[in-house]
């Protein structure tokens, strides 16, 4: 019997290979990416459904642009199909939580990126700055949400420290059932982080 | 004792820089990474006083409040103190 091999500090995920959604917009998908965007086309498939007829798989095209550091944002076109209506994109903010952000290094590139979307007729937002990042947001033709971004500074090890006593207060709130605001969570909070000083005064004065 | 703690990064550096010139306002050092910002009854911070973009000011209480909000607006957030219990840290300590 062969051992299952350790993966203990050899598993690591390197980066975003590609994304993929559908697109029912072929020409417009290409000509936004390719020619507004300027991203290389690099690569397509074209198949015979996947063989898996009980399901009446469409034949389809799967298609890659390059958006750098050899990721890729891909879609397929199901051809002959209609789009269904729970994958037509809604307004509103909370599809907007599922989208796409791309990175640039500098204030210059992004404000590059901004002034040729413009020039291109694409609806482009204003500099946001959130936190870490600083972005501008536009939608591609399928009114998928795209962002192009830039770091404002490293993620340090106190961000994620910070992140765990969030994400822990957070889920005691959501185990009550009874989770509404967030000023819960911030007062739920500050316990973690009195307590978590209240140790490090406690080294200290050992 | 009132107060909201904030992560010593650089984004929440301008919170910092309005409480310190707050009146009603005393800031602690770094502990652990963390400042705490106490204040005794009601206060009001402006965000024109930390000159921070909407997106951050709206998260300018992230990492703890002990307190209360009792308005928070684009232009200014209002803070009092509070007895109601903290839900979620009740059940944990249950």
């Amino acid at each position: 019997m062969t051992a299952t091999p350790s993966l203990a500090g050899h598993m690591a995920l390197h980066g975003v290979d590609h994304t993929a959604r559908p697109t029912w917009k072929l020409r417009e998908t290409v000509e936004f990416y390719r020619d507004i965007l300027g991203l290389k086309l690099v690569h397509a498939i074209t198949a015979k459904g996947w063989g898996r007829e009980k399901e009446e798989h469409a034949d389809f095209i799967h298609f890659f642009f390059d958006s750098g550091k050899e990721s890729c944002i891909a879609f397929f076109y199901y051809i002959g199909t209609q789009q269904p209506p729970e994958l037509v994109v809604p307004k509103g903010y909370m599809a907007m939580a599922n989208h796409t952000a791309w990175r640039v290094e500098t204030e210059e590139e992004l404000l590059i990126w901004q002034k040729r979307l413009e020039e291109k007729g694409v609806k482009v937002s204003q500099f946001v700055k959130h936190e870490i990042l600083e972005s501008i947001y536009f939608r591609d033709p399928n009114f998928y949400p795209l962002e192009i971004t830039r770091s404002l500074r490293d993620m340090e090890a106190l961000d994620a420290v910070d992140a765990e006593m969030t994400i822990t207060a957070a889920l005691s709130l959501e185990d009550s059932k009874r989770w509404t605001n967030i000023e819960q969570l911030w007062r739920a909070k500050a316990d973690f982080v009195r307590k978590r000083q209240q140790e490090a005064e406690t080294r200290v004065a050992s | 004792m009132s107060g909201f703690y904030v992560l010593d990064v650089a984004e929440f550096d301008p919170l910092i820089r309005a409480a310190e010139q707050h009146r009603d306002c005393r800031v602690h050092p770094v502990i652990a990474g963390y400042r705490y910002v106490e204040f005794d009854g009601t206060i009001e911070i402006t965000r024109e006083s930390t000159g921070l973009g909407e997106a951050v000011w709206f998260g300018c209480l992230t990492a703890g409040l002990d307190g209360k909000i009792t308005s928070f607006t684009s232009q200014a957030i209002k803070l009092a103190p509070t007895n109601e219990p903290v839900l979620g840290v009740q059940e944990m300590r249950a």
